[in-house]
């Protein structure tokens, strides 16, 4: 892990490793440019992270510190004549109004747990602790843990103790809650590798796990089984025809990550979470909806797949009026465009009408929802591109920054960077967080606009079932005037997103105020806090923080005034899917490399064919496996250079089939993406599609040409038809 | 491929200081290569060889960094459902040990928590060059509940045993999950390798 010298020069230095700038990495190595990549932060995917609950409370503690700018150093002895320095912003300031607030008690209560009294008192009264109070103790707990994290295992032991010692002394004259300060100290020690309940060593405390009465996860278990929890800043899912899931496909990536379906659709109404009906399958089966509202649900979902004379009448007009002029009902009504069109009450038809083609579109794809989920969490996803940059010979470095820009004063082009160790790194483009450009720098059109989040850790689902591994897209309507309407995402344990016996939740709003303000009435509502009232059946919340991010969807990849060859990316946005992103990063790489094609196949490694026995090796990057040595097109191109033929096949073996493999022991958690699925199994809409919970979906990359493959994902209609209609 | 052509299939991570002879160790193991003064591995993700373990195909998939550990940047996703882990160090550089405790909390903090890990000290063929002890090396694999293995990608000393020690171990596991009777696991030493296009002829 020695730290060397960067190499000089490259045709291409991104800063910055959320999604649209690390597929811009990934884009541009694979077709063989020299890709340098940086981020000042210490981990992967910036404001598109995911934490464990460790790594969170120090993030939280991060954004509670004063930020002291950096001293801009002065690196004009770099310049040469004609040359003139840009220095970047060091402070983004993109999170802001970030409060945690801990509603279960500090430490472990086998005490309360093994007697009758459900432990309901300390909730209470560690809830009414003040804002700075729970500050207080997130801040103090991310030290321990900092502490934890230089200290070698033997002493791990110890440190538990003493932390148990620190937590029982911050809960003095806070809350009654009663610890047992003096329990063997083995408890605190780490004992990976076990399920939760696993842990506890004494009888009373197994027994009182057998019993009923649910003992609640206290802090302190949160904390130690932090690394189980894999908590992302932004909340979004992947649209299963979305332009994320077809790059992920086209370009291979998607080998790195597996996904789980969204298994359900949920919405608030009338106080009360419900189902919402999306497939063939589930409007048959749903027991809220009348026969004849089942009748108009299926009429209306075909008729709306092609758009009709009846229609474009309705444009500039708004949907509700649209959606009551069909007649169907308020049921219908909240359900069409709450939950399917995800809009408010004054989108125009015209947009309502194309959000739920898209929704319908994706549905049936992989599931019966139209949403995906990667496993381990959306920060996944920026990482998984990064992969794919640094196989191509893409070069990564972390905590490593870029200060200053330097710019040819005749041109006024970025020739060369200076990074944060003063090194001059010589570039033809240049990539840039949003956030690293100081606003002087950028072209403002409107106000700045935020997003409010919100991440629960739960003790239950809001709307248990059968099955509890559910993953709930739940959409929560404005619930009074002026209120913003709210998404929600409901993360089981087995998304690898949060310890078992847990639920992760996410909420998103464009903010109005900020994140408390406007999202704390709806928790309360769903959820059991201290605030709440009467919500005895509701999931309780155990730990909860909110935060507000800066919505950078209005930002443009020039929309600055920095020389033109350098590009900027903008943050998470607030929509559901990941568009956005995607889009902004073709767009970097088509105005930087318009001849090139945006991400193509990597080559598979399974057809990478070695031959042992002698020195030479000799490989068909895209051969079909299958299919054997004899169609080896590539075997006169024979190189003991694999990074040759590789470069070689690029351009001529991109059509070549992709071999079908079915690697089914890798695959315990979730879906792997697939090239094409194919018509007969996938589209249908109905339960026989969805994989059941917690199996194997093994992946079956369907033999096909990129061309195929392009004709099969854009002919999306008559599959959505037939998804809602098909027999 | 209608029919599998392995009974198991584990992925294999490696992790350790840059230099310390990674893709060497898989090059050797996968093509029987010893590549000299060879760079970074363009446009490879994993390389795979198919082993035969008491009769039984075992399909390995052997992952390497990409480069990523030249500025501690690798990936977490990188870790992600591994099997098995290989730790390595490189004899002859007592730096590239004494940042073994910092790949370990990686480990910790990000692999699978059943991941077998393997410590293996590389480039034993400069023997004369040593700088870290076997004992040493022993004792800190122990410590850690490790298993440790000294090797030589250049000569392609135990790089073999290497990797099929930890089929065995992977098979070991896997029946033990299944509660399967114990007495038919394998053990270390007798695997086999067989040719990667051998197995591929079934298609």
């Amino acid at each position: 892990m020695a730290a060397e010298d960067l190499p000089s020069e490259f045709d291409v230095v991104i800063l910055g490793t959320g999604l649209a700038e690390s597929v811009v990495a990934a884009a541009f190595s694979r077709v063989g440019q020299r890709v340098l990549h940086v981020d000042r932060r210490s981990y992967y995917a910036a404001n598109w992270a995911s934490f464990t609950f460790n790594g969170l409370l120090t993030w939280i503690q991060e954004h509670h510190e004063e930020s002291q700018p950096e001293e801009a150093q002065d690196w004009s002895s770099l310049l040469e004549e004609g040359e003139e320095l840009i220095y970047l912003s060091s402070d983004p300031a993109s999170i802001s109004n970030v409060q945690a607030f801990c509603f279960t008690s500090e430490e472990d209560e086998e005490e309360e747990a093994s007697s009758p009294d459900p432990p309901n008192t300390t909730e209470e009264e560690t809830g009414g602790a003040n804002e700075d109070v729970v500050k207080e103790t997130s801040e103090t707990e991310s030290a321990d843990l900092k502490e934890e994290e230089t200290k070698e295992k033997p002493e791990e032991r110890a440190d538990g103790a003493e932390k148990e010692q620190r937590f029982t002394a911050l809960n003095d004259g806070k809350s009654t809650v009663q610890t047992d300060v003096f329990r063997p100290i083995t408890q605190a020690s780490k004992t990976d590798g076990k399920e939760p309940g696993a842990d506890q060593p004494t009888a009373s405390a197994a027994q009182s796990q057998s019993e009923p009465a649910k003992k609640k996860i206290s802090y302190a278990q949160l904390v130690k089984e932090g690394r189980r929890f894999n908590i992302d800043l932004v909340s979004k899912l992947l649209y299963s025809r979305g332009s994320l899931v077809d790059l992920l496909i086209k370009s291979n990536v998607s080998r790195y990550a597996e996904f789980k379906n969204v298994t359900r659709i949920l919405t608030y109404r009338h106080g009360k979470v419900e189902q919402v009906p999306c497939s063939r399958a589930d409007v048959f089966a749903s027991r809220q909806l009348s026969v004849v509202e089942k009748r108009k649900l299926m009429r209306f979902l075909t008729s709306c797949v092609e758009e009709t004379e009846e229609q474009r009448a309705y444009n500039g007009r708004p949907y509700l009026e649209f959606l009551c002029d069909q007649q169907l009902g308020d049921n219908l009504q909240h359900f069409l465009l709450h939950s399917i069109a995800m809009v408010t009450e004054d989108t125009p038809t015209e947009e309502g009408l194309s959000s739920t083609r898209h929704f319908l579109r994706c549905l049936g794809r992989y599931g019966n929802t139209p949403f995906l989920f990667p496993v381990y969490g959306l920060g996944e996803i920026p990482q998984c591109f990064c992969r794919m940059c640094a196989v191509f010979g893409g070069i990564y470095c972390l905590r490593h920054s870029v200060s200053c820009l330097v710019v040819d004063k005749t041109t006024n082009r970025c020739k060369a960077v200076v990074d944060s160790q003063g090194q001059r790194i010589s570039c033809s483009h240049f990539v840039v967080e949003e956030g690293s450009v100081g606003t002087d720098w950028k072209m403002v059109t409107s106000p700045p606009r935020f997003l409010s989040r919100a991440v629960l850790i739960t003790d239950g689902s809001i709307l248990p079932s059968d099955s509890d591994q559910q993953v709930s897209m739940v959409t929560v309507p404005p619930i009074a005037a002026g209120c913003p309407a709210v998404k929600m995402v409901e993360l089981c344990s087995s998304t690898m997103t949060c310890m078992p016996g847990t639920y992760l939740v996410h909420l998103t709003c464009q903010s109005v105020g900020s994140a408390y303000e406007d999202l704390s009435p709806v928790v309360t509502k769903l959820f059991r806090t201290p605030e709440s009232h009467d919500q005895e059946n509701c999931p309780s919340v155990l730990w909860c923080l909110y935060f507000n991010m800066t919505d950078s969807s209005g930002l443009e990849v020039e929309g600055h005034h920095l020389p033109s060859n350098v590009f900027v990316c903008s943050g998470p946005d607030g929509s559901l899917g990941h568009e956005h992103a995607i889009k902004q990063a073709e767009l970097i790489f088509q105005k930087i490399l318009p001849e090139e094609d945006f991400c193509p196949p990597a080559p598979n490694p399974e057809d990478i064919i070695y031959d042992g026995d002698n020195n030479s090796s000799s490989m068909g990057g895209e051969e079909n496996g299958g299919a054997g040595e004899e169609e080896n097109d590539g075997a006169g191109e024979e190189e003991e250079e694999k990074k040759e033929v590789l470069e070689e096949n690029d351009g001529e073996e991109e059509k070549k089939e992709v071999v079908e493999e079915e690697e089914q022991s890798l695959q315990t958690e979730g879906i792997r993406l697939q090239p094409l699925e194919t018509g007969s199994g996938s589209v249908g809409g109905s339960d026989s599609c969805s994989p059941p919970a917690g199996s194997q979906i093994s992946r079956r990359d369907a033999v096909q040409t990129p061309e195929q493959h392009t004709a099969s994902t854009h002919n999306p209609q008559r599959e959505s038809a037939s998804c809602m209609m098909g027999n | 491929m209608s029919m599998e052509d392995y009974d198991y299939l584990f992925k294999i991570v490696l992790i350790g200081n840059a230099g310390v002879g990674k893709t060497c160790l898989v090059r050797r193991f996968t093509q029987g290569l010893f590549p000299p003064g060879q760079g970074a591995t363009i446009g490879v993700d994993f390389m795979i060889k198919t082993v035969e373990i008491k009769g039984e195909k075992v399909k390995l998939q052997i992952w390497d960094t990409a480069g990523q550990e030249r500025f501690r940047s690798i990936t977490q996703s990188y870790y992600r459902s591994a099997n098995a882990l290989i730790l390595t160090y490189d004899i002859t550089c007592e730096d590239s040990f004494r940042c073994l405790p910092e790949w370990l909390r990686e480990i910790e903090q990000y692999a699978n928590n059943q991941v077998v890990t393997i410590l293996v000290g590389n480039k034993i063929d400069l023997a004369e060059k040593r700088e870290v002890l076997r004992q040493r090396a022993e004792d800190f694999a122990e410590a850690q509940s490790m298993l440790y293995l000294e090797t030589s990608a250049k000569e392609s000393d135990n790089v073999e045993k290497l990797f099929l020690d930890l089929a065995c171990e992977l098979i070991r596991e896997a029946k033990q999950n299944k509660l399967d009777n114990n007495d038919t696991a394998p053990m270390p030493g007798e695997g086999k390798t067989i040719s990667y296009l051998s197995c591929c002829s079934l298609n």
